[in-house]
């Protein structure tokens, strides 16, 4: 049983409780959701892993999760957007804050982005609206969840938006509400690391981001005209963007680009029956406004699919913002899935 | 239509994303390849299951969600057209047009004579009268072709030709629970508030899933057959509350069950 909380003192913006989602339930129509940027989220994990404070300290302990030490710890933690957010803890706890910086303190004390630090009974955390980036990330050692019994739904934490009015992964959390965590197992003064810093500010993007992305089949049956014009053209991000979807506003520089369809109408109409999709599907609705298909996205679709962005940029997209710039370029399936591969292999525990 | 084609001809694979691998046919409502769509699935789903994270039918694809770290694309690509030469053989052995599952769903349906929704533009849009409406949607029998969308919504098609409508050219940012709508050639019963951009003809006081052991049980079946068949208001209203009443209860025992 989980007795030990989180209060939301104060809220202005989403606030969410993510995992890794849920995907082997898309046959049944729910979303697979999860936590927008997966370098964020799972370094914070990573940050309190267990296993990894152990080993630092000495103690090698069985594996306390059931999962495969080369599996990466997926703990429910809050994902907060925009965010502005004051906590209270009811008990001590180890947390870690990843993500975009929200210039946060605990009790007035500033502290640093991208590390774990000791909380205690009563400490008041506050994140700022960031400068930067979208999505922060709060973890608390040993797991947050909504019920005071932990409980999942289909087998993730995640929370998604269309999916509220089922009810089944908890209330939505406002002002008020509590996030609970387990006793926590060992309290310590966790060390800061340079390292995690460094390397997250390697991972992002800042202003402008190129997605490499896997040409789907009908990419492949424009002509050679109409996939230049895609791959030539500027994007910027819309203000229409969310956890579903992000929409593209091409930047018609020449007027010719302008009067130019990437699909033809001809090939438009063979395009209409409902299809599956998935996540980082590029999708153009008639307007030619592509939308990349995000974390909360539906699981079927109706619109014409011109690839699919890979996944590690899909995760530096969910920090860019309103007004950013995009553009595409082509990948290899074998490519995309090394770098995905090499990405969580950063995160096992081992 | 040649039934004796091998399936390895009717569709094509592509690698979609690094764990995603899509069958597509071709593009068209047909109950005899939706049937063999889902055959070619619950063979994968059988035979697959240690390197698969999800499958995903719709009207002519199938999505394969998959564990790339424990297969690779080819292998997988070759596991699946070797199934589809066993299914021939299977096929040619058992009797056709084979439903996988038997049982029809049947909804009833308050449809909306009052016009609080869409059901007399629909009339007006179609050039018919709201019985003929009424009646052209419920004495056809519908098959299931794919959950999605929301949880538990399911297509379902054929629709009747003289209802066919473009989707709404303004979608709802609101449609209620168990509202009971149509778009082109397919019709469906919304198992939730969602926003929703297909003419709402009517309402339905049945749940559209269950929650069974922390388990999600949809009403319709992606492959089932489904009818619906028109009530009263006051059995509308009688049969919402029932439902009301039984979720409550029915939740009030998972509560229990968790302290």
């Amino acid at each position: 049983m989980n007795n030990n909380y989180l209060a939301v003192t104060k809220l202005n913006g989403a606030l969410t409780l993510q995992d890794l989602g849920r995907a082997s339930t898309q046959h049944l129509g729910f979303s697979v959701s999860g936590a927008a940027d997966e370098y964020a989220f799972l370094s914070a994990n990573k940050l309190l892993a267990v296993d990894a404070v152990n080993a630092k300290n000495g103690l090698i302990t069985p594996n306390s999760h059931g999962l495969p030490v080369s599996e990466p710890l997926n703990h429910g933690a809050i994902e907060l957007t925009f965010g502005q957010a004051t906590f209270t803890t009811s008990a001590n706890c180890v947390i870690a804050i990843t993500g975009a910086d929200c210039a946060a303190t605990i009790n007035d004390r500033a502290i640093n982005n991208w590390q774990a630090h000791a909380l205690m009974k009563g400490d008041s955390l506050v994140f700022s609206r960031p400068l930067s980036g979208v999505h922060s990330y709060l973890a608390v050692q040993g797991g947050l969840s909504l019920a005071s019994s932990s409980a999942l739904w289909l087998g993730s934490h995640a929370q998604t938006l269309n999916e509220m009015p089922l009810a089944f992964s908890g209330d939505k959390i406002l002002a008020g509400s509590k996030v609970y965590f387990p006793n926590v197992q060992q309290m310590y003064q966790p060390e800061e690391s340079h390292l995690v810093t460094t390397l997250a500010e390697n991972f992002y993007a800042k202003k402008q981001l190129t997605l490499r992305f896997m040409p789907s089949t009908l990419f492949q049956q424009l002509t050679v005209e109409q996939q230049a014009l895609f791959l030539t053209k500027h994007y910027t991000i819309s203000a229409q963007s969310n956890r579903m979807g992000y929409r593209l506003i091409p930047n018609n520089v020449r007027s010719e680009q302008a009067n130019s369809a990437i699909i033809s109408a001809q090939l438009r109409q063979h395009v209409t029956l409902s299809a599956p999709v998935t996540y980082g599907a590029i999708q153009m609705p008639a307007n030619e406004q592509p939308i990349v298909l995000m974390k909360e996205r539906q699981t079927m679709g109706g619109y014409p699919t011109l690839g699919y962005v890979m996944k590690t940029d899909l995760f530096r997209l969910s920090q860019m913002r309103p007004g950013d710039a995009i553009a595409f370029v082509t990948t290899t399936l074998q490519k995309s899935q090394q770098q995905l591969t090499a990405f969580y292999k950063k995160f096992s525990r081992c | 239509m040649n039934d004796k084609k091998p399936l390895a001809q009717a569709f094509t694979i592509t690698a979609c994303s690094e764990d995603s691998l899509l069958l597509t046919w071709p593009e068209k409502i047909s109950l005899s390849q939706h049937q063999k769509i889902l055959q070619l699935q619950a063979a994968i789903e059988h035979k697959l299951s240690k390197v698969l994270i999800d499958t995903v039918a719709s009207y002519h694809c199938l999505m394969i969600y998959y564990r790339f770290d424990k297969i690779t694309m080819l292998a997988l690509q070759n596991a699946i057209q070797a199934m589809t030469y066993t299914l021939v053989e299977r096929e040619s052995n058992s009797p056709q047009n084979e439903r996988i599952h038997t049982q029809c769903v049947n909804i009833p349906v308050y449809y909306d004579i009052d016009n609080n929704w869409d059901l007399h533009d629909v009339a007006h849009q179609c050039q018919l009268s709201i019985e003929q409406v009424i009646r052209l949607h419920s004495e056809k029998i519908y098959h299931a072709y794919a959950l999605g969308f929301t949880p538990g919504f399911c297509y379902l098609a054929n629709l009747a030709p003289p209802l066919h409508l473009p989707r709404k050219a303004t979608p709802r940012t609101s449609v209620p629970k168990g509202a009971v709508a149509i778009a082109e050639q397919q019709t469906a019963v919304y198992p939730n508030t969602s926003p929703g951009g297909w003419h709402i003809i009517g309402r339905s006081p049945i749940a559209m899933y269950q929650q069974v052991s922390g388990k999600f049980v949809p009403t319709i079946k992606v492959g089932q057959t489904v009818k619906f068949h028109a009530i009263s208001k006051t059995d509308y209203q009688q049969l919402a509350l029932a439902e009301q009443r039984n979720g409550k209860s029915v939740k009030n025992q998972q509560e229990l069950a968790d302290e």
